[in-house]
């Protein structure tokens, strides 16, 4: 499994070694008259963290919401592993291995910590399945979904503890925590996250930035980081992306965004 | 006395059936916000379609069964007609849909069976059931009535709690977006919704038809009450939709019970006074989940 760390590839260039795993090029989108994004490339190197920062307005969450299916895009493609599935909705998005987690510590606050996680595994197949070959094989069974809620109540402990609460009794550091561990259990290879460290307290947010880290060291999840927070994004990412009313401005490494003093005064704010 | 327990029996039933209709309203709104005026025509429409089994086979529960049917093709059909093309678009068009749906099938009603009353069997004896002498005020029919909406709706409360389809719907109910990147195809849910829906008002009017007479209007009335249980729950709730129909039942029992004739004509009266009070007290009807929002 390549580190990542080397993944710093410009727009449409693929990254060294294995290539991007996720792939944006020339993306349109917006909301009725309004264009968000205008013209937006970007390449998520594999298992490697790629933050997305700009202003408000930017288009930053227009563009995860463009490629987890929740907008349809007016033109461009939305490459994964080199197939453009841009257009398709969001349940053909997850099936593909995206999983996008959208701003707000988006927990159904009305189901319990458990469901909460079991609506992970909604993407799941049950009964048979085919395979490329025509044969019909058995799908999931109740055992491969028992194991998988097992395997995140061991990774994130504190939901284990609370698995028969509602998941409104949870503190801002546990649902940030609840809507990675569900996003996990759709068994993605890219992870789109949308400002996970918004209104986390500082302690909070450091867990939240390392386990984003871990996910993509130890589990090899391709991310794409949307932050408010440019500092903390780009002290854990490998790539960088800026983008300003719709357009890339600035796409490098990101050591080298976070030493551009000019960029992060303009655009960053830091 | 006794006459307060006849009251409150005879409440009951009727609190039931109103429970029915507010529940199939309910299963609709929690996932679409939107209110199917149409549920009453279905209603209508699939016990014109229990009469007409029931005429041709001789058997009421090859009607009964057939309605149910016939509630849930309908509910299905409708929403994957003329509702799903609705859906974002503004949410008033909805509503102007189903209202059409509504005019259809009462204008339909209209043209197939013609405008008169006509009766509609009862499963059981309608005669009143007696404890020694003491009249009951209600009858085996009634029981039947209370019984099988009873377990219709435990049964599907069970089926919301514990099964993967139950979870799939509350999901989808509570957060549509949450549910599509979790890879839930909402679409289909809420036609499972609608047929749901279905189910309910067709078992609705059946049961209610026996004491209200069939006519394309005749499920009109129990519309507008169930729709109030429905409110007085708080639109969302299922349990909700149970208990506001049976509060609404009973006390409009003994309005009608204790004020004699004058008591049927305040019925409507009387069932706004509690909107109206019920509202004052809890905004968000008596089982809400809105959250009242401190600033």
């Amino acid at each position: 499994m390549s580190s990542g760390l080397d993944s710093a590839a410009g727009p449409g260039a693929p990254a060294a070694g294995s290539g991007p795993a996720l792939a944006v090029e020339e993306l349109v989108a917006g909301y009725g008259g309004v264009t968000a994004l205008d013209g937006v490339s970007i390449s998520a190197g594999t298992a490697a963290i790629t933050a997305v920062l700009g202003a408000n307005g930017a288009g930053k969450t227009t563009l995860l919401r463009a490629v987890s299916g929740m907008i349809r895009p007016r033109r461009g493609r939305v490459l994964l592993g080199g197939t453009d599935l841009a257009g398709r909705n969001p349940e053909q998005m997850v099936r593909a291995g995206v999983a996008h987690v959208p701003e707000g510590q988006g927990v159904i606050a009305e189901l319990t910590v458990e469901e909460n996680l079991r609506i992970g595994m909604m993407s799941w197949r049950g009964g048979l399945r085919r395979t490329a070959g025509g044969t019909a094989v058995p799908g999931h069974s109740r055992a491969d979904r028992a194991a998988a809620l097992d395997e995140a109540y061991e990774r994130f402990r504190p939901l284990a503890d609370r698995r028969r609460k509602l998941a409104s009794t949870l503190s801002g550091g546990e649902r940030q925590m609840l809507v990675i561990a569900r996003a996990l259990l759709a068994r993605p290879r890219v992870l789109l996250l949308d400002e996970p460290s918004l209104g986390l307290a500082p302690r909070i947010m450091t867990q939240v930035m390392d386990l984003v880290v871990q996910l993509s060291r130890e589990n090899g999840l391709t991310i794409v980081l949307v932050e408010q927070n440019a500092r903390g994004a780009l002290a854990i990412a490998d790539h960088g992306v800026v983008l300003n009313l719709g357009r890339v401005v600035a796409s490098a490494d990101a050591r080298t965004l976070a030493a551009d003093v000019a960029l992060r005064h303009h655009y960053l704010g830091f | 006395m006794v006459e307060f327990l006849q009251f409150t029996l005879s409440g009951i039933v009727f609190g039931m059936i109103y429970a029915a209709v507010a529940l199939s309203l309910v299963l609709i709104w929690r996932g679409t916000r939107l209110l199917n005026y149409a549920q009453g025509g279905m209603a209508m429409f699939t016990t014109y379609v229990a009469i007409e089994v029931i005429h041709h086979t001789g058997s009421y529960w090859a009607g009964f069964a057939v309605a149910l049917v016939a509630g849930v093709v309908l509910g299905a059909a409708f929403q994957l007609t003329v509702i799903r093309p609705t859906m974002n678009k503004p949410p008033l068009n909805a509503v102007i849909v189903t209202i059409g749906l509504l005019t259809l099938l009462e204008g339909v009603a209209g043209i197939l069976y013609g405008g008169q009353y006509r009766s509609f069997p009862a499963a059981f004896s309608i005669t009143g059931l007696k404890i020694g002498t003491t009249p009951l005020g209600v009858s085996r029919f009634d029981v039947f009535v209370a019984a099988a909406v009873l377990v219709t709706t435990l049964v599907l409360a069970a089926a919301f709690k514990y099964t993967t389809a139950g979870l799939r719907m509350r999901a989808a109910a509570f957060n549509t977006t949450i549910a599509r990147l979790s890879g839930i195809r909402v679409a289909r849910v809420l036609t499972v919704g609608w047929a749901l829906a279905g189910l309910i008002g067709a078992l609705a009017g059946v049961l209610v038809s026996p004491s209200t007479f069939l006519y394309p209007n005749s499920m009109d009335t129990i519309f507008v009450f169930g729709f109030t249980a429905a409110v007085i729950g708080g639109l969302d709730s299922p349990a909700g939709a149970v208990a506001g129909g049976l509060l609404l039942g009973v006390v409009l029992s003994y309005v009608a019970g204790y004020l004699g004739s004058k008591g049927s004509d305040l019925t409507s009266l009387v069932a706004l006074g509690i909107l109206v009070v019920v509202l004052m007290i809890r905004p968000g009807g008596l089982f809400s989940a809105a959250r009242v929002r401190q600033v």
